[in-house]
């Protein structure tokens, strides 16, 4: 399965360097532009969060690799511990263990 | 500590918190996420350098787990390069809020330095800083992402280099537990954000994706960032009126 050569390979990396530091440069150039209390930087913030809990969301709801060899109910349980936690308690690493302790016995015994 | 005692603290001290907030959990989990893209890495025909210039280059697991999978694809550099700047996309409002967040302008850096530092962003560091705008004065949070950021790139750099060469790290029972937790952690990292309208946008983005992956497939994720943000900005602003609340 040899697609490319070695000088192409370092292409392809550089490619996908490239693909992300666009938008890191573009990022620092458009935030000093951006007023800051203004209602276009509260509508970045809001894609941001909506787009990496979009991002998470699918990683729960049709994960790859070996999250995928759980199901959806385990990773349910495993989430809403941690939810549910987090909401009552607002401790941060406590939800996380109550979560993936969660998630632990689940894969045990559902 | 109260939130007058954040006040208090020089930037050296803030880092170290930060290194030790990293500590706590987080970098362990995206030490093992690295080892993971590192495995995919290597079945993909990577060598060990060129998995290694990836996660050190690109720092961003979306872009490089799209990257790995065209590779072992043969896919051309025009797709690559187009498939990881869509992957990664979200980079550009993240980097645009975490300016925002840290007051970057106020802290008259050159713009080099900027990018070196905004190089070391991804979800995780992002995250923990809109958790950390909740104790900390806006003026210490630049060397609280600092101290964060570079303690998880380490860790991740770390994974990377021990998932190319150990092939069965964890047992795979235990893996998925470990693999877990990145996700999980960051997403109660947002639902806890400061402003309502960001909460909000949790919801709604968190809601869509899985609505709409059916139809779209990957696309999913940036039309519901687009759309759960454009309503939750809306709502925010217009239906809630929640920027009076902050200006009071």
């Amino acid at each position: 399965m040899e697609h490319y050569s070695f000088f192409q390979s370092w292409l392809a990396v550089l490619c996908a360097i490239l693909g992300t530091l666009i938008w890191r440069v573009a990022g620092v150039m458009l935030a000093s532009r951006i007023p800051a209390d203004g209602p276009m930087m509260g509508w970045v913030n809001t894609m941001a969060y909506a787009l990496v809990a979009a991002v998470l969301l699918l990683i729960f709801v049709h994960p790859i690799g070996v999250l995928a060899t759980t199901n959806l109910d385990q990773r349910v349980v495993g989430l809403a511990a941690g939810l549910v936690m987090m909401f009552f308690t607002k401790r941060l690493i406590l939800s996380l263990f109550c979560g993936v302790g969660a998630f632990a016995l689940a894969i045990e015994f559902i | 500590m109260n939130k007058s005692n954040y006040f208090k603290l020089d930037a050296r001290q803030t880092r170290r918190n930060a290194m030790i907030d990293a500590l706590r959990a987080p970098c362990y989990a995206l030490c093992i996420t690295m080892a993971g893209f590192s495995a995919i890495a290597r079945e993909s025909g990577f060598d060990f350098i060129m998995a290694l210039t990836t996660s050190l280059g690109v720092w961003g697991m979306p872009g490089q787990v799209a990257f790995a999978s065209l590779y072992s694809a043969g896919a051309s550099l025009l797709i690559i390069f187009v498939a990881v700047s869509l992957a990664n996309m979200r980079m550009l409002l993240m980097v645009i809020s975490a300016a925002d967040m840290m007051h970057l302008k106020s802290h008259d850096l050159p713009v080099w330095k900027r990018i070196f530092w905004m190089q070391f962003l991804a979800i995780t560091a992002w995250a923990h800083l809109g958790f950390a705008q909740q104790k900390y004065p806006s003026h210490l949070l630049l060397h609280y992402y600092q101290g964060f950021s570079l303690t998880i790139f380490t860790f991740g750099i770390l994974g990377t280099v021990m998932g190319f060469f150990l092939t069965d790290l964890l047992p795979p029972e235990l893996l998925r537990v470990v693999i877990f937790v990145t996700p999980i952690y960051i997403l109660l990292l947002i639902m806890n954000a400061r402003q309502k309208a960001n909460r909000l946008a949790v919801i709604f983005g968190g809601a869509l994706s899985p609505i709409f992956f059916p139809f779209v497939g990957e696309w999913a994720i940036l039309l519901a960032g687009l759309i759960g943000g454009t309503l939750a900005s809306l709502y925010g602003r217009f239906i809630a009126k929640w920027h009076l609340e902050t200006a009071a």
